[in-house]
């Protein structure tokens, strides 16, 4: 097949025929003083855009659209680009090289030093919202948590981490993502089971044929159901 | 720049449409031929195709004893009703029940193919352009063009929600039936004769009246371009094919080649040559600038224009008869008796290049277009001996042996087209002439100059394209 298409391929496109769908914002500075440094040089785009055909003669950028753009403040005509295929996970994989999306790990799975590292990763970004907090700290409690578990990051806030509800859990989804088991219904570990809510623990208990729960408080539920 | 890819929209009328889903829906699942025809067929497949009463006739005699087709179709024009006169039909359609199996390549769709092709080139059907196989499961059109018919989309499978775009599609390619046959003339080894084919075809072809381009798409050679001695015009093949923005117009790359007989009398075909930027350009800079499927785009503006585009190609399988097979509806492939190698190239052609190429073909057109398929191969200009006779035919039974073990492709039909239980073998021979060899220095096709060589010419454009 490779030899059939132009996947793959160093091509020299019209950029009229390539169309760019980045709506991320970028620097007009970076681009108007990229466009000039482009323009003194031979004007030769030596990074080369990534781009898929979408038609015949028609492309569409899934990296690099920050040439595109500088290219286009340039007034270049044409413009060097890499063939990719036009698989969801070549787009992916591709805007992540080109340092365009953040790549996210699996929380449910992660070992500690990468929750660190990522963690790490995040309050170095200039605009952080997670300032002050203490990774170490937060890293460990994260790692021992039953993260298996988790729907959701929001049970981090719970773990006076310093990471609280709002942007700063929200900060975490740029890293993170989920696989979580479900929990078995004979979980025992009162650790565990105080990360639930009290609805969800009466629904435990309902499963474990208790009777006369409904009436008690989460500490009285988790007490019954860790026996 | 943003622009957005055009949304095919349904020409179909939302009735036409209703009544195409519900009538499928509600035929039965054994449904025999009869009712697929009563219930779907001519109460509303055909006139979501267009065709009204006027535009039918069932039964159709196509002249082949008093065999008769399901239906010809032709639409009808104010005082020519095809239900009245009978006569030219442009669609031709048989028929079968669901009870029949036309999956591709199934028993069934084989004899239905055959059937079907028995019609087009019978003598009431010369007007003819396109069949249709189908039993409301499954759906194939063809297209003949000439005396040849090739697939003009794959065996589509018919479900309720597909139907009305697949009659769409169908409907929109009768509609837009290109006047033009592109033929590649193909083979992986050189020294076939290739060039010489496809100047002396060209010539005869235009001697028969018909509008002929030639593409000489080997470039590294230019021998198509040198032996008509064809000075490029102004504007260079090269930057059409190049621009991807449809800026350089093809026809500005064309250069009529005119010879004027004893008496007057002129006649022209076109040719688009080698440029010197197309020969000194190597393929790895070819491949940044030029894709496989640009000479098919570039070519397509014209098929409106001739009835025969014909193009040169060099003997290798790199980019450029890559690309005049994408290009091509179907591949002409010429080998010498003599040549064991050109044999089995042929057959490697058939059973891997061209699925290939069909494939991809297929994938950029979601499943509409085929692809090339290749014509019978045909040995050229060498004397041969009743006993080379006998010897190319061993070695060819070897081959096609072989191909059906390995890859389970039948070759038969592309090595020895008149083949029947009880064999026939016959290979088309395109007798040889010293003339044919001399005329290269002369810069003018052989079949020009002697009529020997038109006589020969002429039986191979007859026995391959002229109906």
């Amino acid at each position: 097949m490779s030899n059939l298409s132009d996947v793959g391929n160093l091509m020299y496109l019209d950029l009229e025929i390539i169309e760019s769908s980045n709506e991320t914002k970028m620097s007009e500075y970076l681009i108007q003083a990229s466009a000039k440094e482009l323009n003194n040089s031979s004007g030769r785009n030596w990074i080369p855009l990534v781009v898929k055909e979408v038609a015949e003669d028609r492309y569409q950028v899934i990296g690099n659209s920050f040439i595109y753009a500088v290219a286009e403040a340039a007034g270049l005509e044409k413009v060097w680009c890499i063939i990719a295929d036009d698989s969801q996970e070549t787009a992916k994989v591709t805007q992540i090289l080109a340092g365009e999306t953040i790549p996210k790990i699996n929380l449910s799975t992660a070992s500690v030093d990468d929750i660190k590292e990522a963690l790490e990763y995040l309050v170095s970004q200039p605009a952080t919202v997670l300032k002050g907090v203490k990774i170490a700290i937060a890293a460990n409690r994260i790692d021992e948590a039953p993260r298996q578990y988790w729907q959701d990051l929001k049970p981090i806030t719970k773990l006076g981490c310093g990471i609280t509800a709002g942007k700063k859990v929200k900060a975490l989804e740029q890293v993170f993502y989920l696989t979580p088991q479900s929990m078995p219904d004979d979980i025992k570990d009162s650790k565990i089971l105080n990360t639930l809510t009290t609805a969800e623990l009466k629904k435990l208990a309902k499963k474990r044929n208790f009777s006369g729960y409904s009436k008690l408080s989460k500490a009285k539920l988790v007490n019954l159901l860790s026996k | 720049m943003v622009f957005t890819i055009e949304q095919e929209t349904l020409q179909l009328s939302s009735e036409l449409e209703e009544q195409l889903v519900e009538d499928l829906k509600n035929l039965p699942e054994n449904a025999p031929e009869a009712i697929v025809d009563n219930n779907f067929i001519s109460t509303s497949f055909l006139n979501a195709l267009g065709f009204g009463l006027q535009d039918r006739v069932p039964e159709f005699k196509t002249g082949k004893g008093t065999k008769a087709v399901d239906y010809g179709l032709r639409f009808s024009k104010d005082n020519d009703l095809f239900l009245h006169t009978q006569a030219n039909p442009h669609v031709l359609i048989e028929l079968k029940g669901r009870d029949i199996n036309l999956e591709y390549n199934s028993n069934s769709y084989k004899t239905t193919f055959k059937q079907l092709k028995g019609y087009l080139l019978s003598s009431n059907c010369k007007s003819a352009h396109w069949g249709i196989i189908t039993n409301s499961k499954h759906i194939q059109l063809f297209r003949k063009h000439g005396k040849v018919i090739f697939p003009a989309t794959p065996c589509l499978e018919i479900s309720p929600e597909n139907i009305v775009d697949i009659t769409y599609k169908i409907k929109k390619k009768i509609e837009e039936t290109s006047r033009a046959l592109t033929v590649a003339v193909y083979n992986n080894k050189g020294g076939v004769g290739k060039t010489t084919t496809v100047i002396n075809l060209a010539a005869t072809l235009t001697l028969h009246k018909k509008k002929v381009l030639v593409v000489d798409f080997d470039p590294n050679q230019k021998d198509l371009t040198d032996s008509l001695n064809i000075n490029p015009a102004e504007y260079k093949f090269y930057h059409c094919l190049k621009d991807k923005k449809d800026l350089v117009d093809l026809k500005q790359v064309i250069c009529p080649y005119t010879k004027t007989f004893k008496g007057g009398k002129t006649i022209t075909f076109d040719v688009i040559p080698v440029d010197n930027e197309l020969a000194a350009i190597d393929e790895d800079q070819i491949r940044t600038e030029i894709s496989f499927h640009s000479l098919r785009k570039k070519l397509a503006s014209v098929k409106y224009d001739y009835d025969y585009i014909l193009i040169d190609s060099p003997p290798n399988w790199k980019f450029h008869s890559i690309s005049a097979v994408y290009a091509a509806d179907v591949v002409l492939i010429p080998t010498k008796h003599n040549n064991i190698r050109s044999l089995q190239n042929a057959a490697k052609t058939i059973k891997q290049y061209l699925p290939e190429i069909q494939q991809v073909r297929q994938e950029k057109t979601q499943g509409l277009e085929w692809g090339a398929i290749s014509l019978p191969i045909f040995f050229n200009g060498e004397i041969i001996s009743p006993a080379a006779r006998v010897n190319a035919k061993k070695a060819i039974t070897e081959i096609i042996k072989k191909a059906k073990v390995e890859t389970k492709i039948d070759l038969t039909p592309f090595f020895f087209p008149r083949h029947k239980p009880g064999s026939n073998t016959s290979i088309f021979e395109l007798s040889n002439s010293a003339h044919i060899a001399n005329s290269a220095f002369n810069k003018l096709p052989a079949v020009y100059r002697y009529k020997v060589v038109y006589d020969y010419y002429s039986q191979l454009a007859k026995e391959y394209f002229l109906q």
